[in-house]
């Protein structure tokens, strides 16, 4: 019996304190994203810090709000910025743990992006365009269909690496890194489920495209076209966080290279290097997805569950291989 | 310490009670005092329900009643009996009904002066005690005849608004069909006469171990069809869909909520406490009630996340939840079966809190359906839209019964759904890999039906409150009478309770299916907002996967509170907010028709998953001349989406049966005559096999 309220306060602000780094660098990760993929456009692109400015900016900005929303509206950006922060708290990144981890699992970080969805969608809705109504229904249709996919990558990850507890998976990974398996035969076929995934859930090309306001291309943008100012700053600092969410999953999941074993012990210097190592790739994983997203074209939107069927499909291989390679 | 006499006391209370209501509703004529007589007795009954239940649960006390006026009829046999496992099913029934009757008087208000409203009263408490009865009959006479009061009740409720003829189509199919069910009830029930050749459930219980195992599967898959066909498995729903939305909005309340539970109930009753599955020659009833319950939800959630009219919707989706209750049971059965059993007690704890959260959304749910169409006299979801705004209340109670209903947190959906998953992901200790596998997939089938209820319910909530209104009536509506106000708030704050909390709906789980009893399940007897709900390995340790519901909410509270002060420090100077119209490209005004609709909203789904609905799009347009088709006069487009089941199976089988008794009729001719002959013919035939035979 695991009572959350007898984890040790030092434990508990050492988790905020990874937690607010994790934040912090979110919009970080988002410049890098930009600046990478300016550069294989053979552009020169705005600085990989540029995203703290112009959060700054929208924060200091009046907003205009449309006279047909209601509440939903209004209280949505705060909805998606507490659950994704929220979020964050449960996820080991810079740590090979979290100290809340008996409090909420992977299951509960699905949950809570599936609220931020919730009220994206309806906000997108709410203020009676033509524009929110289009990105709900082909976010709906996405969403839906990713659901399994991720699901699946969950079940793979924890049959291979010990329940849901992300601590767990994050230990017994790093472990196992340790002990010179450099990857399970079921993990390879997770982590192109969870590649495709990541895509799809941070709303990239050839899901979605960020940098778009076409109507016939936009499926996030579309749905948070209304918002300005500091709701939009919310808006996109949670879509910030979720994205570096998702990354610290993918890192911790599937590239333990250089992180912290519970048999080296926890030292200042391991701490630092374990740190060090988690930015490193995270770093590398966003600049590969940056890099990913501009060798395809976004595809024709009914395109997408085939996209998607092939991240069940591996998925799938991967349960398959757990159980025969037992 | 109260005793047993006193238990059987509290509930004979409760049962006169109800009789009073039903009396009531025949005294009193039509005024607004007759509407409060004759729910107010059922309002006093269930909260009385609700204390007995849970009273017996926590002691663990198993209740005979004994009734000295039906005592004195033996040919009835009426024989009550009220374990853990029935008391959790009558504080689902109570619970349900507190609320339900306190929104009726309010709901009822528009049938005064048009129909009569004393069978309204009448069949509604009547509908109560009959679902009362059947979860406390410990005999096959009891149970099949409250079972059957039980549907003809809400037969007669289905069709209360029989002005529509559509109603009384939905109502014909629905005794069409829960009458092929009672019949596979009756034929599951008799199996175990033949074996026990006692009519009471007593016997039935004791002598289940030595019963041999094909007797029991047999009896098995009968009960599984004929309470699935109650409980809207796939492809028996049929029904369901129709006559859910038909009934008033209460009724209909009561009847996905309570009632498809009360056919879990039996299910629960025949499967677990009869049918005795403690050896892996079982372990297929639990693939059977797993793969099932998978396909119903899907299917169900697939037609929900389409439908144009609200509240069959909603009924589709009580056909997506009911899989999930049959997919936790069946995966309880699996459990057991390889003697994995706290495992098995998880896997029923998943499916009980989710009965038990669905009766309280779902209630919600359809009462805040019955509120819109109470106010706009329509349930389709295309001529509504912008009820937030006139209806801030109902908008409010509704969006809290989407939220749990689409798994998500802080709401009690969302720890039975994790719950669920949980004995999915625990799958992996059995001992064979054909059912490991077929888990897994069964677990992909659940995901999707996840990620689809969200959608759903996001669609439902969103064009009914959210943009502009559709329609005048849409424009016209305004906030529901506070008597439905109050009925739903009282199953929303539960449903917050629970999402919070949920270690009382747990605990009261475990109590009434006696896990505590077993060892096997002690993390569950925690009475901490704090404490974790946790998984066990089948030596019974915890493994580290668990969580804690209040301490997520207690930990969006903070990040809430850190992220308005750090909001309030980092803008720094206040800044102003304008309202304005939306955003319309500067081509002027926007109206309601530029919005998104029901259709249009839910096309992408139809068109991937286009092999189920069959969709079918209609375009008629006509120009001004044909030489300009650029200039067009009118245009009008029409989708249809069809239901394969209906096509596909029912109609050809409805075909069928009607040729065939088209043929027999030839047979009828009418003449005095040829009848008698008839007559003649089967005396003799019968004489010549009774020499025969002898």
């Amino acid at each position: 019996m695991v009572e959350p309220t007898a984890v040790s306060l030092q434990l508990q602000i050492i988790g905020v304190v990874q937690t607010l780094g994790l934040i912090g660098i979110a919009p970080l990760i988002t410049g890098i994203m930009r600046k990478v993929k300016a550069r294989t456009q053979k552009r020169i692109g705005a600085s990989i810090i540029q995203p703290y400015y112009d959060l700054a900016k929208l924060l200091k900005k009046d907003e205009v709000v449309s006279d047909q929303s209601s509440w939903i509206f209004r209280s949505a950006p705060w909805i998606m910025l507490i659950s994704t922060i929220t979020a964050a708290l449960f996820v080991p990144s810079f740590l090979p743990f979290s100290p809340f981890n008996a409090a909420g699992d992977i299951l509960v970080v699905i949950g809570l992006f599936a609220l931020v969805r919730f009220f994206t969608m309806l906000a997108g809705i709410d203020v009676a365009s033509a524009f929110g109504g289009l990105g709900a229904s082909r976010e709906m249709m996405i969403s839906a269909i990713v659901e399994p996919a991720l699901f699946l990558t969950i079940f793979v990850v924890s049959l291979s690496l010990g329940g849901t507890n992300l601590t767990s998976i994050a230990s017994s990974a790093a472990n196992q890194f340790a002990s010179g398996v450099i990857i399970m035969p079921s993990m390879i076929f997770a982590v192109i489920a969870f590649f495709v995934i990541m895509l799809a859930e941070t709303g990239r090309i050839p899901f979605d495209n960020p940098a778009t306001h076409l109507e016939l291309t936009m499926v996030h943008e579309a749905m948070v076209l209304e918002y300005s100012g500091k709701s939009l700053a919310m808006v996109q600092f949670s879509q910030s966080i979720k994205q570096v969410i998702l990354l610290s999953l993918f890192v911790n999941f599937f590239v333990p290279v250089g992180m912290l074993t519970p048999a080296i012990g926890l030292s200042a210097a391991s701490t630092a290097s374990t740190a060090l190592s988690f930015l490193a790739k995270a770093m590398l994983v966003s600049a590969l997805v940056a890099f990913a997203e501009t060798r395809v074209a976004k595809w024709r939107l009914f395109r997408i569950p085939d996209l998607l069927a092939v991240a069940i499909a591996s998925s799938m291989m991967g349960v398959v291989f757990f159980y025969f390679w037992r | 310490m109260i005793l047993a006499a006193d238990y059987s006391i509290l509930f004979q209370t409760i049962i006169l009670v109800f009789s009073s209501g039903l009396a009531n509703s025949l005294i009193f004529g039509r005024s607004t005092v007759a509407r409060i007589a004759s729910f107010a007795p059922a309002i006093a009954g269930s909260l009385l329900l609700v204390i007995f239940a849970v009273l017996v649960s926590i002691s663990g006390s198993k209740v005979q009643i004994s009734d000295p006026f039906v005592a004195t009829i033996p040919a009835l046999a009426i024989n009550l009996y009220v374990d853990g496992m029935a008391a959790f099913f009558m504080l689902i029934l109570g619970l349900v009904t507190f609320a339900v009757s306190i929104y009726s008087i309010g709901y009822s208000q528009q049938y005064s002066g048009k129909n009569s409203t004393r069978s309204f009263g009448f069949l509604f408490n009547l509908f109560v005690l009959s679902m009362l009865l059947v979860i406390a009959s410990n005999s096959i006479y009891s149970f099949l005849i409250f079972w059957e009061l039980m549907s003809l009740a809400s037969f007669f409720l289905v069709i209360y608004d029989h002005q529509k003829e559509l109603n009384i189509k939905s109502g014909l199919t629905y005794i069409v069909m829960t009458h092929i069910g009672t019949a596979f009830i009756l034929a599951s029930f008799l199996v175990f006469y033949i074996q026990t050749s006692s009519f009471s459930f007593d016997s039935f219980r004791e002598q289940a171990p030595s019963i041999p195992q094909y007797v029991r599967d047999i009896s098995f898959v009968l009960a599984f069809i004929g309470f699935g066909a109650k409980s809207g498995l796939v492809p028996l729903h049929i029904w369901l869909p129709q006559a859910h939305p038909s009934a008033p909005s209460n009724i209909s309340s009561l009847m996905s909520a309570v009632m498809i539970k009360v056919a879990i109930y039996g299910l629960v009753r025949t499967t677990l406490d009869f049918g005795a599955p403690m050896t892996p020659d079982s372990a297929w009833w639990g693939v059977l009630l797993a793969s099932g319950g998978a396909v119903s939800c899907i299917i169900g959630v697939l037609y929900a996340a389409i439908e144009k009219d609200i509240k069959k919707a909603l009924a589709y989706s009580s056909i997506e939840n009911a899989g999930i209750i049959l997919l936790g049971l069946g995966m309880s059965v699996l459990f057991q079966s390889y003697s994995l059993l706290g495992l098995a007690a998880l896997a029923l704890l998943a499916s009980m809190f989710h009965s038990l959260n669905h009766a309280l959304f779902k209630s919600l749910l359809f009462m805040g359906a019955g509120a819109v169409v109470f106010r706009t006299h329509t349930k389709k979801m295309d001529q509504l839209g912008g009820l937030i705004k006139y209806m801030p209340w109902t908008a409010l109670l509704f969006l809290i019964g989407a939220l749990s209903i689409s798994g998500l947190p802080p709401f009690n959906g969302f720890v039975s759904e994790w719950l669920v998953l949980q004995t999915l992901l625990s799958s992996y200790q059995l001992p064979n890999l054909a059912l490991q596998v077929t888990i897994s997939v069964v677990s992909v089938v659940f995901a999707l039906t996840m990620g689809l209820a969200l959608a759903t319910f996001i669609r439902i909530f969103g064009i009914t409150f959210l943009a502009r209104p559709r329609s005048e009536a849409a424009h016209q509506a305004k906030e529901a009478p506070k008597s439905m106000i109050v009925g739903m708030s009282i199953t929303a704050s539960i449903c917050v309770a629970f999402g919070i909390f949920p270690f009382i709906a747990t605990s009261l789980v475990s109590a009434s299916f006696g896990f505590d009893k077993q060892q096997h399940f002690l993390s569950l007897q925690t009475l901490s907002p704090f404490a974790v709900l946790g998984v066990p390995t089948s030596s019974g340790a915890l493994t580290s996967s668990s969580m804690s519901a209040g301490t997520v909410a207690l930990m969006m509270g903070c990040v809430g509170a850190f992220c308005a002060g750090l909001l309030f420090v980092a803008s720094g100077r206040k800044t102003a907010r304008k309202v304005y119209s939306t955003w319309d490209c500067g081509f002027g005004q926007l109206n309601e028709r530029m919005q998104y609709t029901a259709s249009s909203l839910s096309q992408p789904l139809r068109v991937v998953f286009k092999i189920l609905y069959k969709p079918h799009n209609e375009a008629e347009v006509s120009y001004f001349t044909d030489s300009n088709r650029y200039l067009k006069k009118s245009a009008k487009v029409e989708t249809h989406t069809r239901d394969v089941f209906n096509e596909g199976f029912y109609q050809p089988v409805v075909k069928a049966t009607t040729l065939v008794l088209d043929t027999v009729r030839k047979m009828q001719t009418g003449k005095i005559n040829a009848y008698l002959l008839y007559i003649m013919i089967a005396l003799v035939a019968m004489l010549v096999l009774a020499e025969v035979t002898r």
